[in-house]
């Protein structure tokens, strides 16, 4: 027993364990000088863009990559916590700060209502599901002017106005704050993450994942815990449908909660690893710059290019790197840092 | 006698018309091992879920150290002391050994580096100690077997429930694992064990029951209840040996 | 609610549902055999709407006749698609953990291809085959049916029917209705099963090249066609039942007169919600389907 029990204090072991805490520092620190260096404006707004995307990945991967449920309705999530946050906003000059919450409580809310006749729908059926629910959400908004007195505008979508440099109007002039605000909420959905996987959290969700049955039977209720994640999940990305709408001042239910941004959630998560705290944002930053540089390059000429190529991205990598491009990464890694744990 | 851990009362289970179980009460003192045997079809299985919480009892009722647990959910019935291994082993395929077993630890206490100890104690216990940071899909059959058992001792279960534990072992495997379980009830723990093979029930088990086409057809010391004729009868048939005697 | 109106929307939505129903019954064989649940259903119709749109527009080809040039680009597509992406992924998985999830994100990849290679291609103008095609309107006990949408159901109940007599009486249907049931057993069998796969594949898209050709006179074409069709058949499909060739065209029917009574009495987005909500309930009360075994 000792023998065993003395493992878990080598130094390779805890060096082992720190390493990921570590790369996690190394790149939010790295990521904190950004702005210091690119000072084209154009460039930095496609930067935070790859940080929102790795925020929104990381928020589905919270729930999906580790309970391997793939939802394909997160978009309406990011549509709950923009609205709420705009119309609190317009209608009643509620700081948008404050608005994001109630949207990310919205969202939660929504997510158990939600979550708890579907969970036990397996695979395919879940995402049908899912997308479903969505969809409803997105036709309602999108044919709805007016309800209860809230001007939700339709498919004309919403403007946020322009307040100048105003901290608590969420709105400032220069695209720097922005990026640090995005920095701030990405580090703290990879913190949140990294916590979650070495929790009872995580484990419960893992062992859900693995085989429900079994993870019944050691005293996991599967409802319950997937439910949690869930909540924390669309919270989390509510939080990132209020930046969406700052940051553009302007939202509309294709772009907020159309399939494509769940799919686009989805896939960065699943290319770049999902079920791990780094996959996501890796995703992200693979494929993200590509929809910029589409964007850039081709001044929207060629609409469609960068999902053309997520497309084939995602078919190579469920064919050829099941466990994400983080895999082969992570290999490498525990081989430098962790060669004598073994 | 020593106190009851378990009481099954009036236990039935009816399939559509079907009654897979019918009107099964027994009980069971701590420390003991208790073997549940019978022909296939005779409703092992389906009392065995019922027990853990897997399947509702159509009536009857089901105590646990003087708790009601009938028709609670098995996570529930975890929490409560019972723990139970499946007949094919549902090993937690992309997590590590000392990860499968922690997820026991983790439904008792949500200390993780306690849960981690006594996963590394438990793993060593049953002799997974060189295997812990293998991922679980990669272990042999047998060892898939040690591991359910592990993590199943991991929720600090008072009563044990398994599911044929030597089923397409071989018999040096099986004899392993007889020790492994005895070992395990050294620990204190109770063990309720479906199995098919008669040898290891022989020589494991405390006290035996008798399962027949849902009913329960005979109780005693193993070697007693398996010379008599209406055992006999539900395994062999009208014309047998006595097997072994 | 005055009974001609009631009657008039009945007989549309049949017509209607009837043609939800033919284009989801490829979805529902392909799931049928080969377990997978194909994401990129839709923009094969899609692609098919555009081939016979071109050929019309560049050629001046009856979009009718187009079929002859939709029905075996789609199967070699289909087949194409099969052999190439999902086929590998099989036979991962007889030696892996199988997970239905994978050969989804495989398709989904297929539809995200598709799609926009179509937006890149074609952009997101709406493009219509006007004045291409008239078949008069006829009047049955007074209420008016659009000869091309009769047309597009009945081809709905033919192609159900042809389908479901070729796999109960062909060799190559018998070889796929035992793959259907236990792939390994067929293996052994002697069934060559990825060659009934692609095949498999291959019809239930060809399939949709052949309601590309018939519903293009009366649709407008646009990239994203595609998804509103595919969403539409994964409800028609759950409704009658994953697999079933009936089911399909009964689950069609259903959300076709559903959709087209409710929007009598509700504003037609609250009946295509209402036809997700029932979608919703059926996959949680009822996931076999209304035709499907429990």
């Amino acid at each position: 027993m000792n023998r065993f029990a003395a493992l878990d204090k080598t130094p390779q072991a805890r060096g082992l364990r720190l390493t990921q805490t570590h790369v996690l520092l190394v790149i939010v620190a790295g990521l904190a000088f950004v702005p210091l260096v690119v000072t084209d404006s154009f460039t930095l707004h496609s930067i935070i863009m790859i940080l929102f995307f790795a925020y929104m990945a990381t928020s589905w991967n919270l729930v999906c990559g580790y309970v391997g449920q793939l939802s394909l309705g997160h978009a309406m999530f990011n549509g709950v916590g923009g609205y709420v946050s705009v119309l609190m906003f317009t209608q009643l000059g509620l700081s948008p700060w404050l608005g994001m919450l109630f949207g990310g409580l919205l969202a939660m809310v929504l997510a158990v209502l939600i979550g708890l006749p579907t969970f036990r729908l397996k695979g395919p059926y879940f995402t049908l599901t899912m997308i479903a629910f969505a969809e409803i959400v997105r036709i309602w908004v999108e044919n709805t002017n007016d309800f209860a007195g809230i001007p939700l505008k339709g498919a004309e979508g919403l403007i946020v106005p322009n307040r100048g440099d105003d901290f608590w109007a969420f709105q400032f002039s220069g695209k720097v704050p922005y990026y640090y605000i995005i920095l701030t909420f990405l580090a703290l959905a990879l913190a949140a993450t990294a916590w979650m996987e070495r929790s009872k959290l995580g484990f419960c969700l893992k062992a859900i994942r693995g085989d429900r049955d079994a993870a019944e039977a050691l005293g996991v209720n599967p409802t319950r815990y997937t439910s949690i994640a869930f909540a924390l999940s669309a919270f989390m990305t509510a939080i990132g449908g209020s930046f969406y709408a700052q940051f553009f001042r302007y939202i509309n239910p294709e772009r907020s909660m159309g399939l494509e941004l769940s799919i686009d959630m989805a896939v960065m998560a699943i290319i770049g690893g999902q079920g791990t705290v780094l996959g996501p944002l890796l995703g992200a930053a693979i494929l993200t710059p590509i929809a910029e540089l589409a964007r850039g390059a081709f001044g929207g000429g060629l609409l469609g290019l960068h999902l053309v190529v997520y497309g084939f991205a995602l078919m190579a990598c469920v064919l050829y790197f099941p466990k994400g491009a983080i895999d082969p990464l992570r290999k490498i890694f525990r081989k430098i840092a962790g060669g004598g744990a073994k | 006698m020593s106190e009851e851990i378990l009481r099954v009362e009036g236990l039935s289970k009816w399939f559509g018309g079907l009654q897979a179980v019918k009107d099964v009460s027994f009980s069971m003192h701590r420390g003991e091992i208790l073997g549940l045997i019978g022909p296939n079809g005779a409703g092992k299985t389906t009392a065995f879920n019922m027990i853990a919480g897997f399947l509702k009892p159509s009536a009857g009722s089901v105590h646990f150290a003087g708790r009601d647990m009938t028709g609670r959910k098995p996570w529930d019935v975890c929490k409560a002391g019972v723990a139970r291994t499946f007949q094919l082993s549902k090993p937690f395929g992309d997590m590590t050994v000392i990860d499968n077993l922690m997820v026991g630890g983790f439904a008792r206490h949500t200390d993780r580096s306690r849960n981690r100890d006594r996963a590394l104690e438990v793993a060593d216990f049953l002799g997974l100690g060189p295997l812990v940071e293998t991922e679980a899909q990669n272990l042999t059959a047998f060892d898939r077997r040690r591991l359910e058992l592990a993590r199943a001792l991991c929720t600090e279960p008072e009563l044990l429930l398994m599911d044929e534990v030597v089923a397409g072992a071989t018999p040096s495997e099986a004899e392993e694992m007889v020790k492994l379980v005895r070992k395990v009830r050294d620990r204190g723990v109770s063990i309720l064990i479906v199995e098919h093979v008669m040898k290891v029930i022989m020589s494991l088990s405390d006290r035996v029951i008798v399962f027949d086409h849902g009913e329960l057809i005979a109780e005693g010391e193993p070697a007693a209840v398996v010379s008599r004729p209406e055992v006999l009868k539900a395994y062999f048939g009208e014309n047998h040996d006595i097997p072994g005697a | 609610m005055d009974a001609f109106i009631l009657s008039y929307a009945v007989v549309n939505g049949l017509l209607q549902g009837a043609i939800y129903g033919g284009v989801a019954l490829g979805l529902s064989l392909i799931f049928g055999v080969l377990r997978v649940v194909n994401f990129a259903h839709g923009s094969f119709l899609m692609l098919s709407l555009y081939i016979s749109f071109w050929c019309w527009s560049l050629f001046g080809m009856d979009p009718y006749l187009s079929a002859l040039i939709t029905v075996p680009v789609m199967f070699a597509l289909g087949y194409m698609v099969q052999s190439v992406v999902i086929a590998p992924l099989i036979r991962r998985e007889s030696a892996m953990v199988v997970e239905p999830l994978s050969a989804l994100l495989l398709t989904a990849g297929v539809f995200l291809v598709m799609d926009n290679m179509a937006l890149m291609a074609f952009g997101p103008d709406v493009r219509a085959l006007q004045g291409a095609y008239y078949i008069p309107t006829i009047f049955i006990g007074g209420i008016p049916i659009s000869g091309q949408r009769l047309i597009g159901a009945l081809a709905a109940f033919v192609v159900a029917l042809g389908i479901s007599y070729w796999l109960r009486h062909s060799d190559m249907g018998r070889a796929i209705r035992a793959t259907a049931q236990n792939r390994d057993a067929a293996s052994m069998s002697g069934i060559n099963v990825p060659a009934v796969y692609a095949v498999t594949f291959g019809i239930g898209c060809s399939i949709l090249g052949l309601f590309g050709a018939l519903i293009s006179p009366f649709l407008p074409i646009s990239p994203s066609i595609g998804l509103a069709f595919g969403i539409k058949s994964f409800v028609v499909v759950v409704l009658g039942g994953l697999g079933s060739i009936s089911g399909a065209i009964v689950g069609g029917i259903v959300i076709g007169v559903f959709e087209a009574v409710a929007s009598q009495f509700v504003t037609a987005t609250s009946a295509s919600i209402g036809s997700l909500v029932l979608f919703i309930l059926i996959l949680v009360f009822r996931p076999q389907g209304i035709m499907g075994r429990a």
